[in-house]
């Protein structure tokens, strides 16, 4: 870049240019300060405040020993935990069947990530249909080839619902997995393939060595995304089981919904909903660190 | 071989995928004696419009598809013109103490909310401000939920055009705004309208604010009315799968047509509300 012989219209821009700057951010920084902070603050105030108006700590000391609350917070862990596995074992398993050229392959890849994009609504609507016990599509298929299905009640039994809201949810998302590790994938060179090749090293170790080693950006990014969703995971269940049966689905967000909504709780609802932030902000904080490494390397 | 399991693996995965969505288009196309047969009938059926008819003639789910356009599409506008300012101001202005890279941390920090964290107190407040049932209230809370997402897009799409191009326009005699408007806006309106396009997913699909801050036919969205309906006893599963599919065919077309940029796109967490 040349030097500029003249600096005073340059100044004289640079000034004019800060001002346009603040002009043209402000009414960003006006919309999602009064959605999230102001929010934010009103909402450590309801929390703080008893009904009668008083200054009380009451709605966080009662967390500790809320057994609904803990059992949500636990099934909140247990749901993440297990369809995270599967999301990404079956995403990671399916985006290396895609990685190499192969007819058909953008037809294959678009058509997986319809589930993706439905809206949870959908989701919870297709899942019903076919989950229902008396006339879903699942029973009628087993009782068709003549199997006893009473015992089979999906997302009316207490030891099956979770396993049921899960498996929606692993059905929507895997395709998120897959396209994010794919996109990986396919930007990871050629030259550590061939010189593998020439070290005469196994399909396994060339995985292990080379294709792990140089996709863990995509994996980390994919899975610090789909950890949040998870943690906060309210619609699909909303819709499939409302947290039931009696409270075997119930999670953070859905608990949190019932004691505002329902029972007009709010201080105590909002009491919960820091503790669901500070989670989650842990893990966006990493997501976040994540990309401006990633941002300043370019 | 090999081959041969590859494309068994993936034509399993496939119909993994795809069935259920199939069953569901297939139910809202059924006279109900057919809906529910064990077996189940995948194929051989006499196709019906009446849950259709039901839904958006007798029900009111023509009012919810409405409602649901409009509040979608007035976010998305006040999202990309608001944002897009924004984005253009951090992807060409160094502000001092690095403020500008700050602000756009911070402005995707906001993203990160769980939505239930602000649903509670924005309910309070907007019952405050009379808002509670207004297809306002939720236009103001979507454009808030897509601002941080077009702010970054569009910022990574205004990195990409050289500035050479507005600074030879500004010496031509372009002032800073006309030459956003005459040289750059056309470069990005592929990235654009893709950003357009994924806040129009993000709004039609937004079902948590849409529940909390709507419960009256005027207001409500599409997928807050199916969920009303599923929830109830005595469900009309054609009526509810009739909506379904009409909730969901919008959303596949806009998905078709921004393929090329779902990967940018949904690391800056779009289509998950």
């Amino acid at each position: 870049m040349a030097p500029t012989p003249d600096l005073t219209p340059a100044m004289r821009r640079s000034v004019s240019d800060r001002s346009l700057a603040c002009l043209l951010l402000a009414p960003t920084i006006a919309v999602l300060f009064a959605l999230t902070i102001y929010p934010l603050i009103y909402s450590i105030k309801i929390s703080l405040q008893s009904e009668s108006g008083n200054w009380t700590l009451q709605n966080f000391t009662r967390l500790i020993s809320d057994h609904f609350f803990l059992s949500a917070l636990a099934h909140t862990v247990v749901y993440a935990a297990i369809a995270l596995t599967f999301e990404f074992l079956i995403g990671l398993g399916l985006a290396l069947l895609l990685s190499a050229q192969m007819r058909g392959r953008s037809v294959f890849r678009s058509l997986l990530l319809v589930p993706m994009m439905l809206p949870a609504v959908v989701v919870g609507v297709v899942w019903r249909l076919i989950l229902n016990s008396n006339f879903g599509a699942l029973n009628g298929t087993i009782k068709g080839i003549g199997i006893n299905t009473d015992a089979l009640t999906w997302t009316g039994s207490p030891k099956l619902a979770m396993a049921s809201v899960i498996v929606a949810d692993v059905w929507q998302w895997t395709p998120f997995m897959f396209l994010i590790l794919l996109a990986g994938l396919q930007a990871i060179p050629q030259e550590p393939y061939e010189a593998a090749l020439i070290d005469g090293a196994s399909g396994w170790q060339t995985f292990r060595h080379v294709t792990l080693p140089l996709l863990k950006p995509a994996i980390l990014i994919a899975l610090l995304l789909r950890t949040m969703d998870l943690l906060r995971v309210f619609d699909q269940i909303f819709i499939l089981t409302e947290g039931g049966p009696g409270f075997a689905t119930e999670t953070v967000s859905l608990y949190i919904y019932r004691t505002a909504f329902r029972f007009s709780n709010f201080g105590y609802a909002a009491a919960m909903s820091f503790v669901l932030l500070l989670i989650t902000n842990v893990i966006s904080v990493g997501y976040i660190r994540f990309l401006r490494t990633n941002e300043a390397r370019p | 071989m090999k081959k041969i399991a590859k494309y068994f693996v993936l034509l399993f995965s496939l119909a993994a995928a795809l069935l259920p969505v199939y069953w569901l288009i297939t139910i809202s196309f059924k006279h109900e004696v057919d809906q529910f047969a064990v077996p189940p009938k995948w194929f051989w059926f006499t196709p019906t419009l009446e849950h259709y008819a039901d839904a958006f003639v007798t029900r009111s789910f023509g009012q919810y598809l409405l409602n649901s356009l409009f509040v979608a599409f007035a976010s998305t506008a006040c999202a990309v013109v608001i944002g897009t300012l924004a984005a253009y101001a951090l992807a060409r202005f160094r502000l001092p103490a690095n403020l500008d890279q700050r602000l756009a941390l911070w402005i995707l920090s906001t993203r990160m909310f769980p939505a239930i964290v602000t649903a509670v107190p924005l309910f309070v407040i907007m019952r405050d401000l009379r808002l509670v049932n207004t297809r306002l209230s939720l236009i103001v809370v979507y454009t808030g939920f897509n601002l941080p997402f077009v702010v970054w897009m569009m910022r990574g799409f205004f990195a990409e055009i050289p500035r050479d191009l507005e600074e030879a326009a500004m010496v031509d005699g372009d002032s800073r705004l006309g030459a956003l408007r005459r040289v750059v806006l056309p470069l990005v309106t592929p990235g654009l309208a893709a950003t357009a396009v994924f806040c129009l997913i993000v709004s039609w699909n937004e079902f948590l604010f849409g529940l909390v801050l709507t419960q009256t036919d005027a207001a409500m969205t599409l997928p807050v009315g199916i969920a009303g309906r599923v929830t109830q006893y005595g469900i009309k599963w054609g009526a509810m799968s009739a909506a379904a599919v009409v909730a969901m065919i919008p959303i596949l077309a806009f998905a078709m047509s921004v393929q090329k940029y779902l990967v940018r796109g949904l690391s800056l967490g779009a289509v998950k509300g």
